[in-house]
C-alpha cells in the first residue's frame, strides 16, 4: 500500500472535470486551421455525441447519487453536488465554445468553400420555399406524428435523445389561452436537405427547419403561436439486480425499453424561445435552468457526422488510409502455419484487421480444428466474426462465445448475435453475474499430428473489424504453450468452472491484475531506490485508479521517471514537489482514436511490455473481468517500445498535462513536426511494399508435369 | 509418433474434475485442459447415508458438460472414478446406472486401496523430487473428505499403510453437531483426531522417526501449489515454517482467509481442518520437511491408464511396493519370512512354467505372490484353522492398490491351501463371479504344489525348476537332503492339480554329493 501522503485529495484530479477537458482537447482539433474543414465537422460532430453519453451516464450518475443523500467525496475530495455543480458550470462553457466554433468558424469557411447552410427558413427564396414544402408534403408529413397537449391529452413522453418542435398554440387567434403541441422531427431522414441550385454554390437546409415552416399543416385547426426545436436527454446508466434478474437476456430488454422513460437530465432548447414556452416544457419535464441549455444554433450536432458523408467535399477532408497487410501475414497465407513460426504483433489500423477475422474463418473451416472460444464485447453489425464463428459451429467445433450483454449502449446488438450463435448450435455465454466481460481473447484448440496445439489471439480491441480501422489496438498471435494454458483456464473460468491453481503468463482483473501493476510499479521503485535505472512508460485511454496513482507517485517520489500517454481521463497530476516531478502525461487525439494500452517497465535493463484490455480505471481493476499479456518475443517487444517511444516524440496531435491541470501543445517553434499516426501510416505503407517488392508475380506460375518412366 | 487423448474424471466428494491429457512417448503425461467444479457429495452421504436426487441431478449436469468437453477434444478414451462418497451411499449402485444413462458416462466407484494406490502413482509420477525425497523416512499423508491415508517409505520402499476415518469431510460434519467458538476450532479438531492417530502411532510407529511428509489432499496442496508457482513458498518446506499459516488461519475471518489464499469462503474450513490435521501428524512423526505436489486423483488415473497401454513405464516398482505392503503385513502376524520367500519362489516358478496352460497374466502372477507371502498369517490366531482365520485376516487388511475384488481373490487363494475347495454354483453366494473364481482355482492349485513342495518348512527344494513337457509338469529339485516327507504330499495334492490343469506334475529329484 502506498504512503498515506500519497492519498492527499489535493493531488487528484476529479474525473468528470478531467473528461471535460479530454473532450476540449477533441474540440481543438475542430478548431485547427490546419486540418481540412470536413474533418474538423467530424470532430465537433464527435464532442457532441461525447458529450451525450457524458450526461446519460456520468450525469446522470451524479444526480442519481444526490437523490439518494450519497456524499461520499471522490478521489479529489469532492461531494457528488459539488461535482455537479462544478461540471454543470464546465459544460455550458464548453458548449458555448463548440457553438462558437461552428458559427464563426465552420459555417463562414463552409461558405466559403461553397455550401450555404440556410439558417432559417424565413430565408429561403421564394423557389427554394416552394421546393422545401414539397419536400415536406412527399416525404416528412407521412412520418409525422403531431401531439397536442390538453385537460384530456397528457404530455406526451418524449423519447430520449430526440430532437423535436414544441409549438404553441390557441384554437382561436383572440384566444388568451394557449395550449402545448408538439412533434417530433423523424430520425429516419437526413437532417439535412440540399436544396437545388444553380451555379457553383451548394445550399442546405436542416429538416426542423422545413418542418417548421410547415407546421401549420400539421395542427390545422389551431393558430399557430411560434414553434422552437428543443431536444432532452435522459439518465441512462441502469444498474441490473442480476440476483433478481431470472434470466438477464429478458433483463436487459426490459431496461432498454426503460431507457426511453428515464429521467431527463438536459434540456436544450433553440435560443429565444418563447419563455412561456420554455417555463411549459422545463414545468412538464421537471428540469431546472442549470441544465437547460439555451443555444445559438442548430441543436445536436451529432447530425454533423453525417454531413461528413456528403459527396464530393473529398478534397475537404484527408485523404482515406487503406490499413496495410501485416508482412508477417501476408494475404492468402495459413495463418496457423505462420503463427507456429513465431508470436505475430498487429497494430492497427495501420495494420489491417483481416488477419484477425480470418484466423476464425480459417479455424472454422479447418477440419483439425477441434474448438473455438471467443469473448466478444462489441461486434460490428453484420460481422464476418460471428459468422465464421456460426459456420465452425455448423461444421460441429465446439464453439464458446461470451456475449457480453452488459456492454454499455450496445445490448440491443448483443442480443440480436447471441441468439443467432446459440440457434447455430454455439455455447454462448451472456457474461459473468456481476462483472463485466471487458477482455479480448480467442482460443482455437487445433489437434495436429503431434498433439494438441493451442492459438490464441490477445488483443487491447475489440473484435470489430469496423471500429478496427478507426482505433488504434495492438494484438498478438501466438501458439506457445504457456499461453494456451492460460487461455484454456480463462474459458474454464468464465464457464463457470474453478479456477486455475496459477498463471503461467496472464493476469486477469477483477482478482490479481491490480496487485499485478502495484507490484510491477513498487519494483520499478525498489530500483530507482538501490540507484538502478528505472522507467515506466504507460499507454492508455483513462487514468484515474486511486491505488495506482498514489503507487506512482510514490515510484516518481523515488526517482522513477514515468511517462503517460493518457488520452482520456486522468486523475494525476504532475509537478507537484516530491510527488510527481518525474511524472510526464500527453493525450494524443488525433484521426484515429488512441486505444491500445500498452505498459512499459524498466526493470533493471531487462526491460518488460504488457499490453492488455484494462485501463487504470476502478472499474476496469476491479468489476471486469480483464486480461494483460506479456510480450515475449524481442522483435515485438521493440515493436511496441518503437509505437510508444514514437508517441513521446510527438508535437502534432499531443497536449501536454501542465502542473495547473491544463492541457497545452508542446512548443512547435525549431522542430520538426512529428505527427505519430502519420508517422506509423507511412512506416505500415513502407513494410507493406517491401514485402510486394520481396514476393515478385512472376511466382505464380504453373507448374507442366511431366511423364515419368 | 502416435499421440493419445486421454480424459481422465475424477467423481470427488467435493469436487469434480475432469482433466484431459496427451499421452505420447516423446512428453509422456502432458495436461491440456482441467476443469474443475465444486460439488458437495460427501457431507450430505456421510449423514445420510444416501446422494440425494438434487445432488445427482447436478452431477448428471456437470457430468454431461464434461462430456461435451471430452467429446470436443475427441477423446480417445476416458475413465471415471468416484471415490468415498460414492464408496458409502446406499444407493451407489442405482446412482452410477442413472449417470450412464443420463449422460454416457461410465463411472467406477474406487475401493479405498485402489484409490490411495492411485494419489500414490500420480505422487511418485512426479519423478526425480518423488525419488530425492523417499530417499529418507518418509509418510504419505493422503487427506481425502472420508478418511486419510498414512503410508510409510523406507528407503524408497513402502513400509505400511493404513485408513483412518478421519477425512476433512467428515470431521467438519462432526463439528456440525458441536458448538463452539473460531478459537476453539484448533483445539476441537486436534481432539478428534489425536484419539485415532495415538492408536495408529502405538501400532503402526513406534519408535520410528519419520524425516519427510508428503502431503495429498485437496484442501492445502493447491494453495501451497499457487504458492510455489509465484515464488512465494519452498516446494518443501520446514514444519515450523508452517506456524505463518496457522496464525493466519487462527486469528482472521473466513472473508479475510479466503481473499488472502484465494480460495472460496466455503473452502476455508476444509483448509482449516487439513493445515490442523497435517501439523499433528507431522508432529507425531517427528517429521521436520513437508511436501505438497498438488497431485490429483486424474493424474493418477491417467497414469495408471498409460502404463497399462504400455504408452510408457515409470521408474518406481509400484508393484513391488505392493509385494513390501505384503511382507509387512506377514511380519506383523509373526508369519515366517524366509517359507514365504521359499514358496514365492516356487509358486512363481510353476506359475512362469505353466503360462500356455493357465493363460493367466502379470497381475495374476502377483495374486499368487500375494497369496504366498500371507499364506499363513492366520496362525498368529489359531493354529488349528489357518485357512479360515487367515483369509478373514486378508479380508479385513488393507493391502494397497488392490480392489476389494482383487484382496477377495488373494484371501480365497489362502484360504482353500488349507481348506477344502468350494466349487462354483450358479446358486452360491460367492463374492466372486465366475471369471474370478477360475482365477482363484488355478492359483489355489499352483499354491498348493508349491506348499506341499516345502512340507517341511526347510526349505529343501528352493532352487527348484519346472518344465512342461506336454500333460507333464517337470519339477526337477537339485538337492541332497530327504524330500520323502515332501513327495508324500507332493502326490495327495497332485490331484486337485491335474482336475484344474489337466497337466500332471512330476517331482524329480537330482542328488548332488
Amino acid at each position: 500500500m502506498a504512503e498515506k501522503r500519497f492519498k492527499n485529495p489535493k493531488y487528484y484530479t476529479n474525473r468528470e472535470l478531467s473528461w471535460i477537458l479530454f473532450n476540449h482537447r477533441v474540440l481543438n482539433e475542430a478548431r485547427d486551421k490546419n486540418i481540412p474543414l470536413f474533418e474538423r465537422l467530424k470532430f465537433l460532430g464527435i464532442t457532441a455525441s461525447n458529450l451525450d453519453e457524458f450526461f446519460m451516464v456520468r450525469v446522470a450518475s451524479l444526480k442519481d447519487m444526490i437523490s439518494a443523500n450519497y456524499d461520499k467525496t471522490d478521489i479529489a475530495g469532492m461531494t457528488p453536488a459539488r461535482q455537479l455543480k462544478e461540471v454543470q458550470v464546465a459544460i455550458h462553457k464548453f458548449v458555448d465554445l463548440q457553438y462558437s466554433t461552428l458559427n464563426r468558424s465552420l459555417v463562414p469557411q463552409l461558405e466559403k468553400k461553397g455550401v450555404h447552410a440556410i439558417k432559417y427558413h424565413e430565408m429561403l427564396t421564394e423557389e427554394e420555399a416552394a421546393y422545401v414544402d414539397r419536400y415536406f408534403s412527399e416525404y416528412v408529413y407521412p412520418v409525422l406524428t403531431p401531439m397536442a397537449v390538453d385537460s384530456s391529452r397528457p404530455f406526451p413522453l418524449i423519447r430520449n435523445r430526440s430532437l423535436n418542435i414544441g409549438a404553441m398554440v390557441k384554437r382561436n387567434k383572440s384566444d388568451e389561452e394557449w395550449e402545448f403541441a408538439m412533434v417530433q422531427v423523424p430520425s429516419v431522414l437526413a437532417r439535412v436537405v440540399e436544396l437545388p441550385s444553380e451555379g457553383k454554390m451548394r445550399k442546405v437546409i436542416r429538416l426542423e427547419e422545413i418542418i417548421e415552416r410547415n407546421i401549420q399543416k400539421l395542427f390545422l385547426s389551431y393558430h399557430i403561436v411560434c414553434a422552437h426545436p428543443f431536444r432532452i436527454m435522459r439518465n441512462a446508466d441502469m444498474t441490473i439486480e442480476e440476483d433478481e434478474a431470472e434470466d438477464l437476456l429478458i433483463e436487459i430488454e426490459k431496461q432498454l425499453k426503460q431507457r426511453q422513460r428515464g429521467d431527463v437530465i438536459r434540456l436544450e432548447v433553440e435560443d429565444g424561445m418563447d419563455k412561456r414556452l420554455l417555463r411549459f416544457i422545463q414545468g412538464e419535464l421537471q428540469i431546472g435552468d442549470e441544465d437547460t441549455y439555451e443555444i445559438d444554433g442548430p441543436l445536436d450536432l451529432t447530425a454533423l457526422t453525417k454531413l461528413y458523408g456528403l459527396d464530393g467535399f473529398d478534397y475537404l477532408k484527408e485523404p482515406k488510409y487503406v490499413p496495410q497487410q501485416s508482412t508477417d501475414l501476408p494475404a492468402g497465407c495459413d495463418i496457423f502455419e505462420q503463427i507456429r513460426g513465431g508470436d505475430i504483433l498487429l497494430h492497427h489500423p495501420y495494420q489491417t484487421f483481416s488477419p484477425v477475422v480470418e484466423f476464425v474463418r480459417q479455424a472454422s473451416r479447418d477440419p483439425k480444428v477441434l474448438a473455438i472460444k471467443q469473448t466478444l464485447y462489441r461486434v460490428s453489425g453484420n460481422s464476418p466474426i460471428i459468422a465464421s464463428l456460426a459456420q465452425a459451429a455448423e461444421n460441429g467445433k465446439q464453439v464458446t462465445v461470451l456475449v457480453e450483454l452488459k456492454a454499455r449502449f450496445d445490448e440491443e446488438n448483443n442480443i440480436g448475435w447471441a441468439r443467432m450463435l446459440e440457434k447455430a448450435g454455439c455455447h454462448v455465454i451472456y457474461g459473468l453475474v456481476g462483472l463485466k466481460t471487458h477482455s479480448k481473447i480467442t482460443l482455437v484448440v487445433r489437434k495436429e499430428e503431434d498433439g494438441i496445439r493451442r492459438y490464441v489471439h490477445l488483443g487491447t480491441g475489440n473484435y470489430n473489424d469496423a471500429t478496427a480501422k478507426i482505433y488504434t489496438d495492438v494484438g498478438v498471435l501466438t501458439c506457445s504453450e504457456l499461453f494456451g494454458d492460460d487461455a484454456t483456464a480463462v474459458f474454464n473460468m468464465l464457464s463457470g468452472y474453478s479456477e486455475p491453481l496459477g498463471w503461467n503468463k496472464l493476469a486477469l482483473a477483477p482478482l490479481w491484475l491490480k496487485d499485478k501493476f502495484l507490484h510491477l510499479i513498487a519494483r520499478e521503485k525498489q530500483h530507482a531506490q538501490e540507484g538502478h535505472p528505472a522507467r515506466i512508460i504507460a499507454k492508455m485511454n483513462s487514468l484515474c485508479d486511486g491505488d495506482i496513482i498514489a503507487a506512482l507517485y510514490e515510484a516518481s517520489a523515488a526517482g522513477v521517471q514515468i511517462d503517460l500517454i493518457v488520452r482520456g481521463i486522468c486523475c494525476l497530476k504532475v509537478g507537484i514537489p516530491g510527488v510527481s516531478e518525474h511524472i510526464t502525461v500527453r493525450s494524443i487525439v488525433g484521426n484515429f482514436l488512441e486505444h491500445s494500452r500498452i505498459f512499459y517497465f524498466e526493470n533493471n535493463g531487462q526491460y518488460e511490455i504488457y499490453c492488455g484490455s484494462a485501463d487504470w480505471m476502478p472499474r476496469n481493476l476491479e468489476r471486469r473481468v480483464e486480461i494483460l499479456f506479456p510480450v515475449d518475443r524481442q522483435e515485438i517487444k521493440e515493436e511496441l517500445l518503437h509505437i510508444l517511444e514514437n508517441q513521446l516524440r510527438d508535437n502534432v496531435k499531443a497536449s501536454i498535462l501542465q502542473k495547473d491541470g491544463s492541457y497545452i501543445k508542446p512548443d512547435k517553434r525549431g522542430k520538426h513536426l512529428f505527427n505519430s499516426q502519420v508517422a506509423f501510416c507511412e512506416e505500415a505503407v513502407e513494410k507493406a511494399k517491401a514485402l510486394m517488392e520481396e514476393s515478385p508475380l512472376n511466382t505464380r506460375t504453373f507448374q507442366p508435369e511431366y511423364h515419368q518412366e | 509418433m502416435s499421440v493419445k487423448t486421454f480424459a481422465a474424471i475424477d467423481v470427488g466428494s467435493y469436487e469434480l474434475c475432469m482433466k484431459i491429457f496427451e499421452l505420447s512417448g516423446k512428453n509422456k503425461m502432458k495436461e491440456i485442459d482441467c476443469i474443475k467444479q465444486s460439488l458437495d457429495l460427501g457431507s450430505g452421504t456421510y449423514a445420510t447415508g444416501k446422494i440425494s436426487n438434487e445432488k445427482m441431478d447436478e452431477l448428471c449436469r456437470v457430468l454431461k458438460e464434461f462430456a461435451a468437453i471430452k467429446d470436443a477434444y475427441k477423446a480417445d478414451t476416458y475413465k471415471a472414478y468416484a471415490t468415498s462418497a460414492f464408496r458409502e451411499a446406499e444407493n451407489s449402485v442405482i446412482i452410477l446406472d442413472q449417470i450412464k444413462q443420463r449422460t454416457g458416462i461410465q463411472v467406477g466407484v474406487l475401493s479405498n486401496s485402489e484409490q490411495r494406490f492411485l494419489t500414490y502413482k500420480s505422487i511418485a509420477s512426479k519423478g526425480e523430487a518423488f525419488r530425492k525425497v523417499i530417499e529418507g523416512k518418509t509418510a504419505i499423508v493422503d487427506i481425502g473428505g472420508g478418511s486419510i491415508q498414512l503410508s510409510l517409505f523406507d528407503k524408497d520402499t513402502l513400509v505400511s499403510t493404513q485408513n483412518l476415518r478421519i477425512g476433512v469431510l467428515r470431521i467438519m460434519e462432526m463439528m456440525q453437531h458441536v458448538n463452539f467458538k473460531r478459537a476453539q476450532a484448533e483445539g476441537l479438531i486436534d481432539e478428534l483426531v489425536t484419539a485415532q492417530l495415538s492408536t495408529y502411532k502405538k501400532l503402526y510407529l513406534k519408535d520410528q522417526e519419520i524425516e519427510n511428509i508428503i502431503i495429498a489432499d485437496d484442501y492445502l496442496s493447491p494453495w501451497a501449489v499457487k504458492s510455489v508457482k509465484t515464488g512465494r513458498l519452498q516446494s518443501v518446506v520446514k514444519l515450523s515454517e508452517t506456524e505463518e499459516l496457522m496464525q493466519i488461519l487462527r486469528t482472521n475471518s473466513n472473508t479475510y482467509i479466503a481473499n488472502a489464499m484465494e480460495i472460496t469462503e466455503e473452502k476455508v474450513p476444509l483448509v482449516l481442518i487439513s493445515a490442523v490435521m497435517t501439523r499433528r501428524i507431522a508432529s507425531l512423526m517427528g517429521a521436520e520437511y513437508i511436501w505438497a505436489p498438488g497431485v490429483t486423483l486424474c493424474d493418477g488415473i491417467t497414469y495408471e491408464y498409460a502404463e497399462q497401454i504400455n504408452m510408457f513405464r515409470g521408474e518406481h516398482d509400484f508393484e513391488e511396493d505392493i509385494v513390501a505392503c505384503a511382507i509387512n503385513i506377514s511380519k506383523r502376524y509373526m508369519g515366517s519370512k524366509k517359507r514365504s520367500e521359499t514358496l514365492e519362489n516356487i509358486t512363481t516358478t510353476i506359475f512362469d512354467s505353466m503360462k500356455k496352460v493357465h493363460g493367466l497374466g502379470e497381475r495374476e502372477k502377483l495374486y499368487l505372490r500375494l497369496a504366498a507371502i500371507l499364506h499363513d498369517c492366520g496362525k498368529y490366531i489359531s493354529l488349528v484353522n489357518i485357512g479360515e482365520t487367515s483369509y478373514n485376516i486378508i479380508m479385513a487388511t488393507e493391502i494397497i492398490g488392490l480392489s476389494h475384488v482383487e484382496r477377495a481373490i488373494v484371501a480365497n487363494i489362502v484360504r482353500y491351501n488349507h481348506s477344502n475347495f468350494d466349487y462354483f454354483t450358479q446358486e452360491g453366494t460367492t463374492e466372486l463371479n465366475k471369471e474370478y473364481y477360475l482365477i482363484v482355482a488355478k492359483l489355489t492349485a499352483i499354491l498348493r504344489l508349491a506348499n506341499s513342495l516345502d512340507r517341511s518348512h526347510n526349505q529343501k527344494l528352493k532352487g527348484i525348476k519346472a518344465k512342461l513337457k506336454e500333460n507333464e509338469l517337470i519339477l526337477q529339485a537339485d538337492t541332497s537332503a530327504d524330500i520323502t516327507l515332501e513327495k508324500g504330499f507332493f502326490e495327495a495334492t497332485e490331484e486337485f492339480f491335474v482336475e484344474v490343469f489337466s497337466v500332471t506334475p512330476v517331482l524329480m529329484q537330482h542328488k548332488r554329493f
